[in-house]
């Protein structure tokens, strides 16, 4: 095995290819080297000095970020000489680093703080000296930058040169006086830019909308996909009392690395959006009444048991799930389905291959294709005039598509949001939204990714597969599944590319599968 | 009497009452005689520069105060610190900015009867701005007047708690 090279780190032993920097080894080896300006999607220019540690035999402290293992290497990232050298280098960075961690939005989440507190010195040397000053600069659309926070890490920098391809940052100045500057004829308003916020290890860049909002302690965070566009970016999703606050990338080196766009990063507050259906709505008597369940269930499965032409308009934001499964539940009758696809300007990021906000904003058009559902969205409603029943799952319609809606002869509604122009359907089912359900999408390359519930969902609120499944279960007596997985296992059977697939398959970076094979791609 | 019952003969002298109530009562006339001691609070009070044997102790843990800065503004900056530390959940702060881009609080309640006074937020406080009060008078009309904002916590003037003795900071 030549390719392999075997090194010691504080005491483990791994073999890892040639090739690989010392931080990365140390990281297999399950030991974090303290750093600042390494990033693993960023080159690494080994300013910070913070991941300095001991190889035995080489004549000083070497940086872990930019130094190869060697064959034969032993490394000590935990001992007193490499613990020296980061507190030194800890001490320097907090001679002008301002105490303002009481209101500063990094504050929980800081790297600073995080290593000060773990390995830091307790008191400073350097009191009878003034810090450095500087104002809040604004950067750009979301971006804030507060110059005195800065550790010069250059990571943000480093994103604008080499990544996204608009290099409107640098190192202004020289020394204690170093800043981020920015060009004065621009400003940091690349689609992309959002990210150096999240790069930041510290305090200094912030997000303008996330300001003051919640404290890093109060945020719960859970996995999710990006509902913006086809290309299916990891987030991660931070609540706080329920409500969504923020959405930040989430790292999947085969999807979107460590971003995300500023479009997807903006797109949380339709999430919070408090006019919901709470209640499932039958046509009692030429009104609309809430009732339960089992009867408007009931009433969905007579409804679609009735219909001999059937549409669909559905959401391209509906979870794979809930697609199937209504597609499902329609079985005999024919069948127009289509999903409505907005489209936007493309906004690539040059630096990473196969990234870019793609033109079609919707997140789920291969799952949608997959479990039969065309785009054809003119096509649909032209077919929805003297269709026997049309469902609406969650899309939204606008004024000509509620009008051409007047047309069928029943309508029959499993959406989010109340919208009063639907009031002439003849049911109304309460959804949940996809903060508030587990789910996948499937994005433009085919990968099955899921998604976590984030939020607990409002009144009688269920997920659109399981009104579906059991609208199927009153009409047909198929069996219903109970739980999303249960759900997702049960897809095989009406979408072949996913036969065989359960969630554990997919994990937390999902899956490829082949759209045209019968049976997963494994 | 069906049992012998042994009766003592004593003398009038000692069988008296009179003796026994005179001694009781001069005992009552000597500390008429004597210096008071019986505060007539709440008409009376100590005051904190007699600090006598009844002076609330300087630690004492009470309704809370909010100092505020040489501008009168409360010198809070919705941290976020004393919500989070505190065991009772009895802080609501909400944060925002002002004109000059200062975080401040928007809203800071602090609910006085879910209170448990452990002083907590006095002590995690980074900016010393909220304490506990050296404060123990608390009658209202009506219990909503028991969630202090940020107004009313600012205007108090009471001693603040020192919550711990200067000289022995470890308690030892």
């Amino acid at each position: 095995m030549s390719d392999l090279v075997n090194v010691t780190i504080d005491g483990v032993q791994i073999s890892v290819p040639k090739g690989t920097p010392i931080i990365e080894a140390a990281k297999q080896a399950g030991v974090l080297v303290p750093h600042y300006c390494y990033h693993p999607s960023l080159p690494s220019p080994a300013v910070c000095r913070m991941c300095l540690v001991e190889v035995e035999k080489a004549p000083k402290l070497v940086p872990a970020c930019v130094t190869t293992v060697a064959d034969g290497n032993v490394i000590h990232v935990n001992n007193d000489k490499s613990k020296r050298a980061r507190e030194s280098v800890l001490e320097f960075l907090l001679i002008n680093h301002p105490l303002d961690c009481p209101i500063c939005d990094q504050a929980g989440e800081c790297e600073l703080q995080d290593y000060t507190f773990q390995e830091g010195r307790a008191g400073t040397r350097y009191g009878d000296y003034a810090k450095r000053y500087n104002p809040v600069e604004d950067f750009g659309p979301d971006v804030l930058y507060v110059a005195n926070r800065c550790i010069l890490c250059t990571r943000c920098v480093r994103f604008m040169d080499n990544v996204a391809g608009d290099a409107v940052l640098n190192v202004s100045e020289r020394g204690d006086r170093a800043f981020i500057g920015i060009d004065p004829d621009h400003k940091l308003d690349h689609p992309w830019a959002g990210n150096v916020v999240d790069l930041c290890p510290v305090g200094s860049l912030i997000s303008k909308d996330f300001l003051h909002k919640a404290r890093a302690w109060d945020l719960d965070k859970t996995a999710s996909v990006c509902t913006g566009c086809t290309q299916g970016c990891n987030t991660m999703i931070d609540t706080r009392d329920d409500v969504v606050v923020r959405l930040r990338p989430r790292p999947n080196l085969d999807v979107n690395r460590h971003f995300i766009c500023d479009e997807g990063r903006s797109d949380y507050r339709w999430m919070n959006r408090g006019d919901r259906i709470e209640a499932p709505l039958v046509r009692e008597g030429g009104k609309l009444t809430p009732t339960d369940w089992t009867q408007a269930l009931d009433r969905l499965g007579a409804a679609v048991k009735a219909a001999r032409r059937v549409v669909i308009l559905a959401s391209g934001r509906a979870s794979t799930e809930s697609l199937g499964f209504v597609r499902r539940m329609v079985d005999g009758a024919s069948v127009t389905a289509a999903i409505k696809v907005p489209l936007g300007a493309e906004a690539p990021l040059a630096g990473v291959p196969n990234l870019a906000l793609r033109k079609e904003r919707v997140p789920n058009l291969a799952g949608a294709s997959l479990a039969g559902y065309g785009t054809d969205w003119s096509a649909a409603l032209a077919a929805a005039k003297g269709a026997d029943l049309v469902v609406v799952l969650d899309a939204d319609l606008d004024d000509a598509d509620v009008a051409a809606l007047s047309g069928a002869a029943a309508v029959a509604v499993i959406g989010t949001v109340d919208d009063d122009r639907l009031a002439g359907s003849a049911l109304i089912l309460p959804a949940t939204n996809m903060a508030e359900e587990n789910g996948t999408y499937v994005n433009r390359d085919h990968r099955v990714q899921r998604y976590f519930q984030a939020k607990p969902a409002p009144g009688m609120a269920r997920p659109a597969w399981w009104i579906a499944a059991e609208a199927t279960h009153a009409a047909r007596g198929l069996a219903a599944p109970a739980t999303a997985a249960d759900a997702f296992a049960a897809l095989g059977a009406m979408i072949p590319a996913l036969a065989g697939l359960t969630y554990s398959d997919l994990g937390h970076t999902g899956r490829v599968v082949t759209p045209n094979a019968a049976g997963a791609a494994r | 009497m069906a049992i012998g019952v042994k009766v003592m003969k004593r003398p009038e002298r000692e069988m008296s009452y009179v003796r026994a109530a005179l001694k009781g009562m001069a005992l009552t006339f000597k500390h008429m005689l004597q210096p008071k001691v019986t505060m007539q609070y709440p008409e009376e009070r100590s005051t904190a520069d007699e600090r006598g044997s009844y002076a609330v102790a300087p630690r004492w843990r009470g309704t809370h105060r909010m100092l505020a800065d040489e501008q009168g503004r409360s010198k809070c900056v919705a941290c976020g610190l004393c919500p989070q530390i505190c065991p009772a959940n009895c802080i609501k702060l909400v944060p925002g900015e002002d004109e000059e881009g200062n975080r401040y609080p928007l809203i800071y309640e602090i609910d006085e009867f879910r209170c448990v006074f452990c002083g907590y937020c006095q002590e995690v406080c980074p900016e010393e701005a909220i304490h506990v009060g050296v404060h123990f008078e608390n009658a209202e009309y009506s219990r909503d007047r028991f969630v202090y904002d940020l107004e009313r916590l600012t205007s108090q003037t009471h001693q603040v708690s020192s919550l711990w003795d200067p000289a022995d900071v470890r308690g030892q």
